[in-house]
């Protein structure tokens, strides 16, 4: 059986969770593996969530925000950019697989574009294989 | 030519006696004898005859910002600032902690400071190798010159050409010694959260006693609290009874922070630190 | 303990397809706290409502999971039926399992699978919830209405009507945007300005409308039901409380400009009304075109003033207005055509755009009504080119939708005002609308030529230098096409106006990828924006024509009363508060605020949020080190509970 990967979404309310909404409403389909955290603004995202998904056993963490400039909050994901890049280079130099972190900007009107980055990451998370360093055993 | 341990340790005597005796500040925060020569101790002096039992040394490792914000907002505090210390004290001002105007900045131009669980020189291998205060009020000495220029960020050259695998491994070592004493948080100068996050219970970030994922979380975490704002002094390296080399890892971050940002933690007072502030032109590579 | 209660939604056959939904409910009841677990065909009708209600009496159930569809659905049905049963309704979690789950596989295990650890990670989070009060505030009685096209005018002439107040504010110096420059109206053929001006003096003399021409939205502060909005009146240099429209200026004025109202096809003057039934009938001076403002000498306009109403010194000022709601219908550009080289347009003096035909076949236009060349022949072929930029992959791949339309209107007017022949070159014809079909049949009748083919290429004829050569492919005949014709007519693409970006973030909306406004649902909420109090209307939403703009005007409208009808207003709850006790007083939360909620108290040395400053995104939580900030309904431990029930699976 192949590796099936479990991947912690967290998307913001107002752009990428409607625009994976706009993907179901428009029947694309892509894999199941990844699991949504809806919050209000990728901006509330603590860099600890990050790191609480890999020990939990997330293979991958997928955070999705509004495009820069078009925040609900008018500057919240310019604050997350900065804060998730540097969670980025923290996970890198730890040793983790910075590939099992992804930060895309999806707005509310990009279905399509939602459900290729899910089709990619997710692939992308299965060759890079089961992630262990950070789970924590039970 | 740079002047020496003890011409310096005389003038920040004869310093803090005056600003203590002519009331200009409250406390002078400075260095003070320990249990031998070689472990000096912060000291606060709050007579002009305490001025007398301040000790400059190489030993005096300790970064003295760390104790600025514990006093009430509007005290006179005169600190003797070396390199390190004194972009702490730019850093608190940037966060608000504590304001320039109460402040007397005593410049100590030190180079040759040692640390003294090995007795080594500490250069800018475990620090940002920088010898003269950024910012002082009183330059006690003369100013440090001569020192090769070296990249702080030079060390990292080995740790970021290692394999993933292994650097993991190589953390997972370092961490897993972590006996949570957290003296690494308590001699840091811009650690002054009360509670710190781990330290709270709901939600539990991370396990408390001394455990490979309770560690990791403490102290990914705090890396990350961290980032734009560690100035790089190396205390917490140093305060660390099992020798985690957390400098290492903040480096790593500021080096990031620096590219990422085009800012240097703890540099001018009119900076605001980067991890609070955002440029609309920053570029998405940066989350690649 | 916390007593939970899982409704499992089919929604028909959309969940249950792909997700075994009674295998879901048996799960569910094997999980912590879960007391009652069910599921039901559709839980959002009154059965499914009243089952729920019925559950929480029942089994004392104080957390509720409705496992359906999206919660930007049905969320607050289901707070609804929460706070009726005396639930507080901020214990309602939703799972989104059709539009997140079902929708978008095929594969029963992979759907049903899923859908159980969203429902774990839900049951996790539901233990922790909080019930929340909700924050009632007063709310403004009046109406912005931005951009005073059709759209703009008929939902301000519909708010007024209600006694509400409304504020019309139009960037240009008249209302009556795009329409008043139309000659007709398809397919009843009746004169444009005839129906438009009666309504734009209506709002001119309405008591309840203030009519704000020649402004501009400079800044949008405050929310639902208290926006703050700050409007920039450029200058006119002309006092228009002393002008009294006796136009004398006008005719002295030796400055020219291209009128903007005739699409640059003639020169107006530089103080000047755009066109004879302007709304006001009060000029404005064109900086750019003024003599006085170009050379420092001129002033004729204030010598022949006698209510001495010029004011060179006039500065932009700026009025901020209170208003509980806004309507924004800000229209529509045509698609600039010329970087298009292969139609030629703005290189051969022969290409039109639409707009720019209908101000020729407009008596008020630039050659008086008469349909004649830019050299004055009256051309004997005419082409007109549908979907230029518009359902074009390189370009915009919408449909303008109304460019059949008013190219079949064209090819009559060219019929009834020239003897030219008139050639269609079209992709599909497309006539779905009240009498529309009807009108195609009778344009065929007309003797217009319809040739199935995107026009192609446009060029200068190699045999008659007067002439220009359509070529494209008959895709009936298979025949590729060169028709010499005189007159070449674009049908450019309907794209937003070029200051979309910037209405956009005063008023925070989204945009599709070509720029229109999103509503809040495609279907259910066409008016609405995902920012609460703002609603939109007419083409800046996407192309349509004017019944369906009046009606979206109307629909608008009533929606934006349905906030203004109202005292008050509850507000989300989900606000962050400090817990002073872990606050360290770094002060994060002060600096990245992007509404100035978090202060710090000096005296207590914590940072302190406003509730009613604070919309709930968050970012101060996360920047807060010592985790003292708790973004309410969105905590901390109430995410990492999700995550870790979301992850077990």
């Amino acid at each position: 059986m192949s590796f099936e990967p479990k991947i912690l979404g967290i998307a913001c309310n107002w752009c990428t969770y409607t625009g994976a909404d706009l993907a179901g409403t428009t029947r694309l389909q892509y894999p199941q593996n990844l699991r949504v955290v809806r919050v209000m603004c990728s901006s509330r995202i603590n860099p600890s969530f990050i790191f609480r998904a890999f020990q939990l056993g997330a293979d991958g963490v997928l955070v999705g925000g509004c495009h820069p400039g078009d925040c609900h909050y008018n500057t919240g994901n310019l604050y997350a950019r900065r804060r998730l890049a540097v969670t980025k280079k923290i996970l890198e130099f730890s040793g983790i697989e910075p590939e099992r972190f992804r930060v895309e900007w999806i707005s509310a009107s990009e279905g399509n574009r939602y459900a290729e980055v899910v089709t990619e990451f997710t692939e992308q998370v299965k060759q890079l294989g089961p992630q262990t360093k950070f789970k924590i055993s039970r | 030519m740079a002047s020496s341990f003890k011409q310096i340790e005389d003038k920040l005597k004869t310093e803090a006696k005056k600003l203590l005796k002519t009331g200009q500040v409250s406390v002078v925060l400075a260095y003070g004898k320990g249990y031998d020569d070689n472990h000096p101790m912060p000291y606060i002096a709050k007579l002009p005859s305490d001025a007398d039992n301040i000790v400059f040394n190489e030993y005096c490792t300790h970064n003295l910002a760390r104790y600025l914000v514990r006093y009430p907002k509007g005290t006179k505090i005169a600190v003797a600032v070396k390199a390190a210390d004194s972009r702490a004290v730019i850093q608190l001002i940037q966060e608000e902690k504590v304001k320039r105007e109460d402040l007397i900045l005593l410049g100590l131009p030190a180079y040759g400071m040692k640390n003294s669980k090995t007795g080594e020189i500490i250069d800018s291998q475990t620090t940002c190798g920088l010898y003269n205060p950024v910012l002082y009020d009183t330059l006690l000495g003369e100013e440090v010159h001569g020192q090769p220029v070296v990249s702080p960020y030079d060390v990292l050259a080995q740790y970021e050409a290692m394999d993933k695998d292994a650097r993991f491994e190589f953390w997972k070592k370092e961490f897993d010694k972590c006996i949570r004493c957290y003296a690494c948080r308590k001699a840091c100068p811009m650690c002054y959260c009360d509670p710190c996050f781990i330290d709270q219970n709901n939600p539990r970030w991370g396990e408390k006693s001394p455990q490979s994922h309770g560690n990791l979380m403490y102290h990914l975490t705090r890396f990350h609290h961290l980032a734009g704002r560690c100035i790089d002094c190396g205390e917490c390296s140093r305060a660390c009874p099992v020798d985690i080399p957390l400098y290492l890892f903040h480096k790593k971050v500021a080096k990031e922070c620096e590219e990422m940002f085009g800012q240097a933690s703890g540099m001018r007072i009119d900076d605001k630190p980067v991890l609070v502030n955002f440029r609309v032109d920053d570029s998405d590579k940066i989350l690649e | 303990m916390s007593r939970i209660g899982v409704f499992v939604c089919h929604c028909g056959l959309n969940i249950a397809k792909t997700v075994r939904v009674s295998e879901l409910a048996q799960f569910a009841s094997t999980l912590p706290d879960v007391v009652v677990a069910k599921d039901y065909k559709f839980m959002c009708s009154t059965p499914g409502q009243e089952m729920i209600a019925h559950d929480i009496k029942q089994h004392r159930l104080d957390r509720i999971i409705v496992t359906a569809c999206s919660p930007l659905m049905h969320e607050q049905t289901f707070r609804k039926v929460l706070a009726a049963s005396g639930l507080n309704q901020y214990l309602l979690t939703i799972v989104n399992i059709r539009e997140q789950v079902s929708w978008v596989t095929h594969d029963i295990e992979e759907g049903t699978a899923k859908a159980k650890a969203l429902l774990n990670g839900a049951v996790y989070r539901s233990r922790l919830l909080a019930p929340l009060t909700s924050r009632v505030i007063d709310v403004n009685d009046d109406v912005m209405v931005v951009g005073g096209g059709i759209a703009g005018i008929q939902a301000s002439l519909e708010l007024a009507n209600t006694g509400k107040k409304v504020y019309l504010v139009e960037k240009n110096s008249t209302i009556g945007g795009h329409m008043a420059q139309f000659d007709k109206t398809f397919p009843t053929l009746d004169c444009s300005a005839c129906i438009l001006t009666p309504k734009m003096d209506a709002v001119l003399q309405h008591k309840n409308i203030t009519l704000m021409t020649y402004c501009e939205v400079s800044e949008v502060k405050g929310f639902i039901g208290n926006f703050d909005v700050t409007i920039r009146q450029k200058a006119r240099y002309v006092d228009h409380s002393k002008c009294n429209g006796c136009l004398a200026c006008t005719e002295k004025c030796p400055g020219k400009g291209l009128s903007e109202w005739d699409e640059g096809l003639v020169n107006r003057k530089a103080i000047h009304i755009p066109f004879p039934q302007a709304v006001p009938q009060k000029p404005v001076i064109d900086r750019d075109a003024c003599t006085f403002f170009k050379k420092g000498k001129c002033r004729l306009c204030e010598k022949v003033c006698e209510h001495k109403a010029i004011d060179f010194d006039q500065q932009d000022t700026f009025t901020t207005v209170k208003v509980g709601a806004v309507i924004v219908a800000t229209g529509y550009d045509l698609m600039d055509t010329k970087p298009l080289i292969q139609y030629g347009y703005g290189k051969y003096p022969g290409v039109y755009n639409a707009l720019e035909i209908e101000r020729l076949f407009n008596s008020t236009g630039p050659t008086g009504g008469k349909v004649t060349l830019r050299d004055g022949r009256e051309p004997k072929a005419i082409a007109i080119l549908h979907c230029i930029g518009s359902r074009d992959k390189n370009h915009y791949e919408h449909c303008s939708r109304v460019c059949c339309m008013y190219s079949l209107k064209f090819a009559h007017l060219f019929k009834e005002k020239t003897s030219a022949d008139v050639y269609q070159f079209y992709i599909d014809m497309r006539a779905a609308g009240k009498g529309y079909e009807e009108f195609y049949n009778r344009i065929i009748e007309e003797d217009v030529k319809f040739i199935r083919g995107k026009g192609a290429r446009v060029s200068k004829s190699a045999e008659e230098p007067d002439r220009l050569i359509v070529e494209a492919e008959d895709t009936i005949t298979g025949k590729f096409v060169q028709l010499p014709v005189d007159m070449v007519v674009l049908s450019p693409a309907m794209i937003p106006r070029s200051d979309t970006e910037s209405i956009k973030r005063l008023f925070n909306l989204s945009t599709d990828k070509y720029g229109f406004f999103m509503e809040r649902h495609p279907k259910l909420a066409p008016l609405s924006t995902m920012s609460e109090g703002i609603f939109i209307a007419g083409v800046c939403q996407s192309p349509k024509d004017i019944p369906d703009t009046v009606a979206q005007a109307n629909g608008a409208a009533a929606e934006a009363l349905t906030i203004v009808e109202k005292d008050k207003l509850e507000l989300e709850a989900t606000t962050a508060m400090v817990n002073p006790a872990s606050c360290c007083g770094c002060q994060n939360c002060v600096r990245v605020c992007p509404y100035g909620a978090p202060a710090f108290n000096e005296t207590k040395r914590v940072s302190e949020i406003n509730e009613a400053l604070c919309k709930g995104c968050g970012l101060c939580a996360s920047v807060c080190p010592s985790a003292a900030i708790i973004a309410r309904h969105f905590t901390n431990d109430q995410v990492l509970a999700e995550m870790e029930g979301l992850m077990e699976f």
